[in-house]
């Protein structure tokens, strides 16, 4: 029972008062980020990494992972009150959370979003427990040939999640594979692609460029839209019968293990999730037709599964090291800034911080609980801030989470560019997700494809010497070519799972 | 862990720090940054993270450590000759990664020797040669001998290009007459990783990073490159007493800060410095890490330093020419 | 929205031609196995051959291709239009001036300007709040970041 043990002294320093803290202040501020409309969690956990850089690292990650609970928390509160998912899991929430609220139930909608992700939070983080350390044992034996085919395996399956859009995902892979490449080469040392501009030999910075993607390119897609009303309600209000908590316990449920599943798999974005637990609710139930006419189990399937994934997410990231999201991929980039290397070595080296961190997860969850059922009512305030105080606000941490990471102006320069690229790209729905997983994964990628053809000689055979690495490369390749080519069969899939 | 705020009065300095042309009127004001140019875990941040804790009470201020890897060092050693010389920020500076990054042409350092300002040395390292416990290698002459036997077939690991560890595999191809299949990692802990699942035979590194291991028979210690034992490991030979004396290299590890930082600065760094590698905590807490203590300040270090360079340009030269 | 994602493409096209050309003039093997060039050579390969890919899909594509237009507004056109078009550009140019600034003026005094103008010109009108907005986000702000947060901020060449 080592894990135990080890969870136990986590709990311990969790729930010290500095890194309870943290957390609070995380919960709070991811919540604000989150309520805001058009701010995701990625972008959200970008702009608030400055805060955490006077932090240790432990509570700096504390901080950053509550954050991101909380802004996937807020985005609920968004998609019931305003019709506006605040990211993209929360999109199947609109479907019944704001028919709900418009029945003027908006207080048992998110009543039941905050039942719901708790739970889904809660068994995802002991089943989390039960199998990161072990996974990461496992991941130990990996060589570099193994972790090189299981980044690309993560990659193909961002790109593969991708729909009908999977051309265009896989460029922008490889876009942000050739701007991860820019600055020095990760083994011999040879400045490359920095044509002498000082500020590129340490690469373009990941954090400007998720600000300009997702914070600035969503302002600067809402500052063209007109502005939408939010649905005045009583937010204390509970109304749920008996009945419906019998069928919202059982969406709960499946959400959960749906949502977990799924967030093991690197690459499934979280949107996947909370879309097949709705799905799945609607065919398990006797009277499918309420769907969309605000029936409570979608919400509580869709939230659940939501948070649920949030937190299987983590597995991926602290036992192999692979981000299975943009948000998550932010929050490797933490780790990368506050000088830890998520991955199997980091459940060797730093047990300490790992189960800290875990254990913070169970009290994040709680804390979301306790701030969200009685606080609903303030934050859905917050909706009512004039845009241009919003955006303004925003642009402000945008500016300082990029300068202040190498203290120059050319990240913010960076950012600004990236968030007219951004809103381009989101305009022709290019989407944005696969090239900023290969931003982050292009440099671990390179190394280890290069380590692996040192051990071999120079030999790519290497690939086919190993079992797990020749599976972890053919599989999704062979999917992801059947899917390109005959794209068809799939697209059908697709639509009547959704619809 | 404590929040970190500062009073009033700190706080109006923290704003004028931000133009350095205006001196301080009592230096450290605010938290202060080491830079590691390694990952955390590895000898060298084991070895600064408690050099980082130690000057913390000596200065009176937080010594944050910040863990910059990758390119063998040439990334943090390149943020610290380029952070704002106010002594706020300081580096740990690793010998001879430094010279060799600055004598390869082809990386293109931002820095020089000139650079850096070498402040206080904490430790020296001698170098390693292990294998994994259960390993078929025994000795340093089962490992040649195979090496011999089937050139460019054992694969031995570096923590990077041209580190003092990629230099002693170059030694050893000279000294032994052999060729291994030289594979480049980042860390220690990927070293470790890399031999552990039999990715790799054999691991150049520094005592410090293995001791604990090798004390404990989860890894074999082949040889120490140095003329004389480590303390440490007393039942692993030397390569000089195994008829290598050419194979002798090291990893010397201090603070430095950036070329321009004032002089008065350099010495309330230094004295406080001293002071922490001297202590007798620092002495107990290194040794148990296996990391052997080697005090050098002022002129004593800077002449160790243009020393040092003379000897790398020579084997960095010789590793060139053998790309 | 066809027009656009065929001269977008074309962009990354372009993109990753250059990407490969660059990578060729670096080394692409050495005796170590590949060298520096080798992964961006062969990555901006693949990404040239997707690009003319993604191409040949679109053209090939019926001409109504089916766009998600949640909200049903326009989304033919790519750059900005309508009447948000110049809340649009003042967050861009705002943006810029502000980047450019902050150097000479510190953070405190663009920060300042950039609040205030910012609200203005998306359509705030009372003055004290924008006056206090203005002051907060910028003098309060400062003061937040680098007391107790200990993060470092512009200060300009007028020393504040």
């Amino acid at each position: 029972m080592d894990a135990l043990g080890h969870l136990m002294s986590g709990f311990a320093a969790a729930l010290s008062i500095n890194y309870l803290l943290y957390a609070t202040a995380g919960c709070i501020l991811g919540t604000l980020i989150g309520v805001l409309p058009g701010l995701g969690p990625a972008a959200g956990t970008a702009i608030l990494i400055p805060i955490t850089f006077n932090l240790d690292p432990t509570g700096a990650i504390i901080m950053l992972a509550a954050i991101y609970y909380g802004a996937m928390y807020g985005g609920t509160i968004t998609s019931v009150l305003i019709n506006v998912p605040g990211e993209a899991a929360s999109v199947v929430t609109c479907i019944d959370g704001y028919q709900m609220a418009k029945q003027g139930r908006a207080g048992s909608a998110l009543a039941i979003a905050a039942i719901g992700s708790f739970v889904g939070g809660i068994v995802a983080t002991v089943l989390l427990v039960l199998v990161a350390a072990p996974l990461a044992t496992l991941a130990l034996k990996f060589g570099p040939a193994e972790f090189f085919a299981l980044m690309v395996a993560g990659l193909c399956l961002v790109v593969g999640l991708a729909g009908n859009n999977m051309w265009a995902a896989l460029l922008m892979t490889i876009v942000g594979l050739l701007i991860a490449m820019v600055g020095l080469d990760p083994v011999r040392g040879a400045p490359r692609f920095t044509y002498g501009v000082d500020e590129l030999i340490d690469g373009v910075g990941f954090v400007p460029i998720v600000m300009g993607l997702f914070g600035v390119a969503e302002l600067l897609i809402a500052a063209e839209k007109r502005q939408t009303r939010m649905i005045e309600a009583d937010l204390q209000k509970w109304n749920l019968t008996k009945d419906e908590w019998r069928r919202s316990s059982g969406a709960i449920a499946r959400g959960t293990g749906i949502g977990f599943v799924l967030g093991l798999i690197p690459g499934v974005g979280s949107i996947v999730p909370t879309f097949m637990a709705y799905v799945m609710e609607k065919r398990l139930s006797k009277n499918p037709e309420r769907f969309g006419k605000g029936a409570v189990e979608g919400v509580a399937a869709a939230e659940t599964a939501n948070n649920s994934y949030a937190n299987g997410a983590m597995v991926p990231l602290l036992s192999l090291g692979i981000p299975s999201s943009p948000t998550i991929a932010v929050l490797m980039g933490a780790f990368i800034i506050h000088g830890l290397q998520p991955g199997p070595f980091l459940f060797k080296e730093r047990p300490d911080l790992v189960w800290t961190v875990i254990a913070s997860f169970f009290v994040g969850n709680v804390l979301l609980l306790i701030l969200n059922l009685p606080l609903v009512g303030l934050w859905a305030r917050l909706l009512k801030i004039p845009f241009g105080y919003l955006c303004a606000g925003v642009l402000i941490f945008c500016i300082i989470g990029s300068y202040s990471l190498k203290q120059t102006m050319f990240d913010v320069w960076v950012m600004l560019g990236f968030g007219v690229i951004g809103y381009i790209l989101r305009k022709l729905d290019f989407p944005l997700a696969p090239a900023i997983l290969a931003l982050i994964l292009g440099p671990m990628m390179e190394k280890s494809l290069r380590t692996t053809l040192e051990i071999s000689g120079g030999s790519f055979a290497i690939f086919l010497e190993r079992p797990v690495a020749l599976a972890l490369l053919a599989i999704p390749l062979l999917v992801l070519a059947t899917m390109l080519l005959r794209p068809r069969t799939f697209a059908k899939l697709r639509e009547s799972d959704i619809e | 862990m404590i929040i970190r705020r500062r009073t009033l009065l700190a706080a109006s300095a923290a704003s004028a720090l931000a133009s350095p042309a205006i001196a301080q009127s009592k230096f450290p004001s605010r938290g202060l940054q080491l830079v590691v140019a390694f990952a955390a875990g590895g000898s060298t941040d084991v070895g600064a993270r408690l050099l980082a804790a130690a000057a913390e009470k000596e200065l009176g201020q937080t010594v944050t450590v910040v863990n910059k890897a990758g390119a063998g060092g040439q990334l943090g050693f390149t943020e610290i000759a380029r952070a704002r010389p106010d002594g706020y920020t300081m580096g740990f500076i690793n010998l001879p990664a430094v010279n060799t990054i600055v004598l390869d042409p082809e990386r293109k350092a931002v820095f020089t020797m000139d650079s850096f300002i070498p402040v206080a040395n904490q430790v020296l390292d001698p170098g390693l040669i292990w294998v994994k416990g259960d390993s078929p290698f025994k000795t340093m002459k089962d490992l040649v001998d195979a090496a011999k036997k089937a050139p460019n077939t054992v694969r031995a690991c570096t923590t990077g290009i041209l580190s003092d560890d990629h230099l002693a595999i170059l030694m050893t191809h000279e000294a032994a007459g052999v060729e291994f299949r030289i594979v480049h990692f980042d860390s220690g802990v990927q070293q470790l990783a890399g031999v552990m699942g039999g990715h790799v035979d054999v691991a150049f590194d520094n005592v410090g990073s293995v001791v604990k291991r090798v004390q404990s028979g989860e890894v074999r210690g082949l040889a120490v490159t140095d003329d004389v034992r480590s303390p440490f490991l007393p039942d692993v030979p030397t390569t000089k007493e195994l008829g290598y004396p050419t194979i002798i290299s090291s990893s010397t590890r201090g603070v430095a800060v950036p070329k321009g930082t004032p002089a008065d600065v350099v010495k309330v760094l230094e004295a406080a410095l001293l002071k922490a590698i001297n202590s007798a905590d620092m002495k107990s807490k290194m040794d148990a890490a296996g990391l052997a203590l080697k005090p050098m300040v002022g002129a004593d270090y800077a002449k160790y330093y243009a020393d040092l360079h003379k000897q790398a340009t020579k084997y960095t030269e010789w590793a060139l020419k053998m790309r | 929205m066809r027009q656009g994602r065929l001269v977008a493409t074309g962009l990354m096209l372009l993109f990753c031609l250059v990407a490969a050309w660059q990578s060729w003039l670096l080394p692409l093997t050495d005796r170590l196995g590949p060298g520096p060039g080798f992964f961006p050579f062969w990555m901006a390969l693949i990404g040239v051959a997707l690009a003319i890919g993604l191409l040949v899909v679109t053209v090939a594509q019926p001409a109504a291709a089916p766009v998600e237009a949640g909200d049903g507004e326009d989304t033919e056109r790519i750059l900005p239009h309508g009447p948000g078009a110049a809340r649009w550009f003042a967050i861009v140019v705002a943006l810029a001036a502000a980047a450019a600034a902050m150097e000479v003026l510190g953070f405190r005094i663009t920060m300042l300007v950039f609040n205030a103008a910012l609200a203005i010109a998306l359509g705030e009108r009372r003055w004290w709040l924008i006056a206090l907005f203005a002051a907060l986000g910028s003098f309060g702000v400062f003061y937040l970041f680098t007391t107790w947060l200990d993060v470092l901020l512009p200060v300009g060449r007028f020393g504040i």
